[in-house]
């Protein structure tokens, strides 16, 4: 399968897509009683509304006056090393996922001790001192925040 | 006269030498770390100046606002971080310093450009606060307006090459500041059922996931065993300032410094926001703008000698009308009252020598923060040498903790992820990340004032049009835009004749 594609076509294409749903859903979103020319609406709707019109502008940018790139699907392409190194972002992005659930019934300082790990894992790291400078840091901070800043981390 | 030299006398007391490095230690500790802002550092030490008498206290407060504003610097050049809002300007050139190996220079022009900066303001306070603030006095709803659109012009600057990739960020900026109750109706926006949400978005929890988020992400794909590079401590420090690039610097500094000062006195404002106009208007005269974005040591001199330029101008409104420009100084109006000053017109009579004693004392709380900031330099600039792996996870932890600790809820932590997985893939699409800010920045000053104005005109637009300073800033913003366009249009073409030339 070919694709042809640039970036202005894939954002042009999402904000357009963004900005109609955020332009539909401001009357339920915004309930003003205010009977002025000028709401608590105003604002929103000139930001959406800018947020369409620009993204459209770029969706026609992209599809008629910048050059694409051409990606042909195939099985190899899954084995690529560029779909690897994508596939390493989204495992980073999934971590983050991951911690942003675990911190409020784990507490900072587990769930940040089990993302640090995670993380040198990630990168592949082999001398335990690598492993055990940010987790240090984890208590450190811990501590500065809780005993010196008077902030209950969770 | 008389007032002056009593002031000298009363700033003449090794107590309030003491307490000045101490103050400026804690400010550039809390300003470097990103989530902690002065205002902390303000509220925080605070119950430590109940038994100093007023000068030291109220030096002390300012050591830490001035030191916190260049602290923020740190962070922004070797992270791509910055520390507090008012470093956010700081990014654009630092970082891509650091990234080409001139950590070392470009922490060392940051401290330059805030000394500069900041004696600058502490002179200004010092003889200019009277007139200066006559002439704030005169700005209403729409000369506020004007000035938060002179600051969107910034957005035809930092585009790149695609100036609606640009005003898309900036619309997405513009609807997040929205997010949240409504400033003057008290309607709820956009926050989808999560009351938590009615507060709004902070500042710093954007920033903290727009920028030191999406980074870590970026670097995601690192791999520690091809992409680090071992450099030796020598060679990190060896890169100095040239005697060129001083000479260089002083231009943008001086634009810096005082735009710092006109800004930083209107309340309301605050230095990030004089940093951005700053910087604008230093690339866009600049004989070399192509340069800037990419580690241009003058970007970071004007946006440093900008927003420390901002700290002791804030004070203007404050201690001659009683009006705090913004969260910090009041703060410091509230450590003025404990103390028993009341800020106001009646001020300068009632305790005149205190209040010169503190104003010269501004400029020493400058000298030493050079001299502080520049024993510590050599230090920040190794952390370049840590691992990245090492680093990627501590830089997280204090972000994680520092958002959290904004507003104590866990609610923050989300935010800062979230955005910065969005800030990734709008990174990997070519966008920058500067418009998201500048919309999140100027939207509640922008709205608020606009809705003013339109109110005291009675619906009409012309009000932005018939008043003169109001009309001068849109005028300059609508030339700025137009004489940027013009140029990029010309560069473009050089760069496909040279192309065409090649081929």
């Amino acid at each position: 399968m070919k694709i042809k594609y640039n970036s202005e076509i894939i954002s042009g294409a999402i904000f357009t897509i963004v900005g109609a749903a955020l332009w539909l859903l401001t009357p339920s979103q915004i309930r003003t009683k205010e009977t002025t020319a000028i709401t608590a609406q105003t604002l929103p709707r000139i930001a959406i509304g800018g947020l369409f019109v620009f993204a459209v502008c770029l969706l026609l940018e992209g599809i008629f006056a910048r050059e694409k790139k051409e990606l042909v699907v195939t099985r190899e392409s899954f084995r690529s090393e560029g779909f690897k190194k994508e596939l390493r972002s989204l495992l980073y992005a999934l971590f983050l996922i991951v911690y942003c659930f675990l911190v409020k019934p784990l507490g900072f300082l587990i769930a940040t001790a089990l993302l640090v790990v995670a993380i040198m894992v990630f990168y592949g790291a082999r001398k335990w001192y690598y492993y055990a400078i940010p987790l240090a840091m984890v208590g450190i901070v811990y501590v500065i925040f809780h005993e010196m800043l008077h902030v209950s981390l969770p | 006269m008389e007032q002056f030299l009593g002031g000298l006398q009363v700033l003449a007391q090794w107590q309030n030498f003491a307490v000045i490095p101490l103050g400026l230690a804690i400010g550039i500790v809390v300003g470097a770390i990103p989530g902690l802002t002065s205002d902390l550092g303000l509220i925080l030490c605070i119950p430590l100046t109940y038994g100093m008498d007023p000068t030291m206290a109220i030096l002390m407060l300012l050591a830490i606002y001035c030191g916190g504003t260049y602290g923020g610097s740190i962070t922004a050049i070797l992270i791509n971080t910055p520390g507090t809002s008012a470093n956010a300007a700081t990014l654009f050139d630092g970082y891509p310093m650091t990234v080409k190996g001139q950590a070392f220079k470009a922490l060392q022009m940051a401290l330059f450009a805030s000394t500069i900066g900041g004696l600058i303001s502490a002179v200004s306070l010092l003889f200019l606060a009277p007139p200066i603030a006559k002439i704030t006095l005169l700005f209403g709803p729409a000369e506020y307006f004007a000035l938060s659109v002179f600051g969107l012009s910034v957005i035809a600057g930092v585009s790149n090459n695609s100036i609606f990739k640009g005003l898309i960020g900036a619309c997405v900026g513009l609807f997040m500041a929205s997010i949240g109750q409504d400033s003057i109706s008290g309607t709820a926006r956009f926050i989808f059922g999560q009351r938590r949400l009615m507060a709004g978005i902070d500042l710093i929890i954007a920033l903290i996931g727009l920028f030191a988020i999406s980074e870590i992400m970026m670097k995601s794909q690192y791999n520690p065993k091809t992409d680090h590079k071992t450099v030796s401590a020598s060679a990190i420090t060896k890169d100095k300032i040239t005697k060129d690039e001083y000479r260089r610097c002083w231009k943008p500094i001086g634009i810096g410094s005082l735009i710092g000062v006109i800004i930083g006195a209107t309340p309301g404002t605050g230095g990030g926001l004089a940093a951005f106009i700053a910087y604008n208007q230093v690339k866009q005269s600049s004989k070399h703008p192509e340069t800037f974005g990419k580690g241009e040591i003058e970007g970071v001199a004007v946006s440093e000698s900008a927003n420390n330029g901002a700290c002791g101008a804030t004070m203007i409104p404050m201690l001659t009308l009683g009006v705090p420009g913004d969260g910090s100084t009041a703060i410091l109006m509230g450590a003025f009252m404990l103390h028993g000053m009341v800020p106001g017109p009646s001020l300068f009579a009632e305790q005149g020598n205190i209040l010169y004693a503190i104003m010269l004392g501004l400029i020493v709380v400058n000298v030493f923060m050079y001299i502080i900031g520049s024993v510590f330099t050599r230090f920040y600039a190794h952390i370049t040498r840590i691992p990245y792996e090492i680093l990627a996870p501590i830089v997280l932890t204090f972000c994680i903790a520092g958002s959290y600790s904004t507003n104590n809820r866990v609610y923050d932590i989300y935010i800062i992820l979230i955005f910065g997985i969005i800030s990734y893939f709008l990174r990997r699409m070519d966008f920058q990340l500067v418009p998201i800010l500048l919309g999140i920045v100027l939207g509640p000053l922008m709205e608020k004032n606009f809705r003013r104005a339109m109110v005291i005109s009675q619906g009409s637009p012309s009000i932005f049009f018939t008043r003169p300073i109001s009309c001068a800033f849109i005028l300059i913003a609508v030339v700025s835009v137009v004489v940027f366009g013009i140029r990029s249009a010309r560069a473009r073409k050089r760069a496909q004749e040279n192309e065409a030339k090649q081929a």
